[in-house]
Formats: C-alpha cells, structure tokens, sequence
C-alpha cells in the first residue's frame, strides 16, 4: 500500500524558502500568487493488511522522523490500489 | 579531564574541537564515533559541527538515532556537561535535549562569517570562566540557524535564563541589523533547565587562536575546565 506524506511549515511559522520562490514568481509576473509555503512529500510503500494500519505505521513514522512537531505539520493519504496499478 | 568529541559521517569540525582542547588547552581528548555507545570516561562531552548524517530530510534529524546519542542522552540526564556546537546544537534540538527548532536562515542564504555574540549567562559549564555581558567575536557558518520555538516557550527560556548567547554588536547591543540569521530575540545560544546542556550555533572552537583570527572563543572550553575542576559535574561519569 502506498502512504502519501505532506510535510509543511505550520502557519505560525515563517517560511523563508516559500517566501524566496513567491518572490521569484512574482518577478517572473505571476502577481496573482499570492503566497507560497514550501514543504516535503514523501512516498512510503507499506506492507500492511489494511488502510488503517498503513495510515498507523505512515502516522508513527511522521511523529518519529519525517515532521518536527516544533515546526511542522503533516497530513496523510493512503492510496489502496497496489502498486502495480499505480506504476501503469 | 577529558573530552568525547562525538563523530558523525558528515562530521567536519571534530578535528577542530579536538585541536582547541587537546592542542590549545592541553587537556585529555577522544574521538568517539556515531555507533559507539560509550563515551570512553569523558568528563565534557562535544557534538561537533558539520553535516551529519548528509543533513538530510532535517539539520540534525537522522543523526538523533545514532547509537551514541542513548548515552548522550544518559550523561546529559545524570548531569554530565555536553555542548553542542552548529550542527550539534541542531542535533540536541531535534533530540529534544533543548527546546525548538532551526528554520531556514531569514535571509536563505548560507551565513559565513564572523559575529559578535554576547555571553547572557555565566552559570553553566561552558560559560563559567566568562565575565556577565562579555562580547566574543566567534565565527558562524550555517544555513540553518533560524532559531524558532514557540513564544510560551521563548517566554519560559527568557524567565529561566536559559538564553545564554545572544547575537549583537560589537558594543553588545541587540539589533536586528547584529542578528544574521533571523533567530527570535537574536537567541545564538541556549542551556537546558538544568543548565548542564548549552548549545550554540557560533562555532567557538574555530576561534581558539589568535594566527587565525580570534581566541575568544577558548573562554567557552575553559569554562568547561573550571567547571569539572571545582568538582560541579562529577556524577556522570
């Protein structure tokens, strides 16, 4: 099973790398943007029985390794199609 | 006394460490790598600077696990002196052995350079041998110094003394302009609650010697010595 992990700056904090590329948007004339936050995405292949338990192991591995809680915040998305499926 | 300067893959300022108490201070020192799991009897322990681990996914995030950092950890608790220095201190962080986190430097640029910084706190082993409100010039280099925690966390710091390093000018006033990196209340370092834990992102160990530029920074490994000397530290051994 594949988890999908998005990894981002929580809102209170600021974000220098985001704030670089919006700025770079800018100049290149995209005034409509707003604003950018810049994160990580991680794929995790995962061999569970079920979606409840990928998203467990997924959850744990985050509040581990792949977010800091001090400055980070993640959100999970389980894909339950096999990886075959995805790969096509 | 001894020294355990800890060793990372990615390492590359244990030599420089070493140099500064072996060579400079003449004390007993060890090179103690990642996945050992004893510190060799060291009474100070050091986390160098560097890039451990590759840095990657976060500054200090990966080499938290090594082996070596459940006796850190342990040494730490029994009340045992450890210091760590740029990429040590972001280790200590992410190993909850000190409050917050680094974020990207303000400015996202790579910060080397040399930076005045002014000693808050005179009561912990790295600091000891230092005068209240003395300004060092010490060396940064760092991507990643942005010194961030929560504001009830800031305010808890600041009420138990715990900033022990503070970036500012030469006069030792706190400026925006003094602070390179962005760090709230221009924090350059910090002690632990029980003040025996000090992490710093300037890099004291690379201004040890005058023929390179500044020795202020040999006040913070003499402190350490002062320190174990008077007896404070003992029981961790």
């Amino acid at each position: 099973m594949r988890a999908r992990v998005f990894v981002t700056l929580k809102p209170s904090v600021f974000d220098p790398q985001g704030t670089t590329v919006a700025e770079a948007l800018h100049s290149l004339g995209y005034s409509a943007v707003r604003d950018v936050r810049q994160g990580k995405y991680f794929e995790l292949e995962i061999d569970a029985p079920t979606a409840d338990e990928a998203r467990r192991v997924a959850a744990e591995a985050a509040d581990k390794l792949l977010a800091n809680p001090v400055i980070e915040s993640y959100r999970i998305e389980i894909e339950t199609k096999t990886t075959e499926a995805l790969s096509r | 006394m001894k020294f355990a300067v800890v060793v990372f893959p990615g390492s590359n300022c244990d030599h420089d460490a070493y140099h500064a108490v072996k060579h400079v201070l003449g004390q007993d020192a060890a090179f103690v790598w990642h996945k050992e799991t004893r510190l060799a009897g060291a009474d100070v322990v050091i986390l160098p600077g560097g890039f451990a681990h590759g840095d990657y996914l976060r500054t200090g995030a990966i080499a938290r696990f090594s082996p070596i950092m459940q006796e850190v950890r342990r040494f730490a608790e029994a009340g045992g002196p450890v210091l760590g220095i740029c990429n040590g201190f972001q280790v200590l962080l992410e190993a909850g052995l000190l409050p917050g986190a680094m974020l990207r430097n303000r400015g996202v640029k790579f910060q080397c350079e040399h930076v005045w910084v002014k000693v808050e706190q005179t009561d912990t082993p790295f600091t000891a041998a230092c005068r209240q409100g003395q300004v060092l010039q010490i060396p940064i280099a760092h991507g990643e110094g942005n010194y961030y925690a929560e504001p009830d966390v800031v305010e808890g710091l600041e009420k138990n003394r715990q900033v022990v390093f503070r970036y500012t000018t030469a006069a030792g006033e706190i400026t925006a302009d003094a602070n390179p990196n962005g760090s709230v209340n221009n924090i350059a370092g910090l002690c632990n609650e029980a003040r025996n834990v000090v992490g710093l992102m300037p890099h004291p160990e690379r201004a040890c010697e005058l023929a390179i530029g500044s020795a202020d920074g040999l006040a913070v490994f003499e402190s350490a010595v002062k320190s174990v000397s008077q007896g404070a530290f003992a029981a961790a051994r």
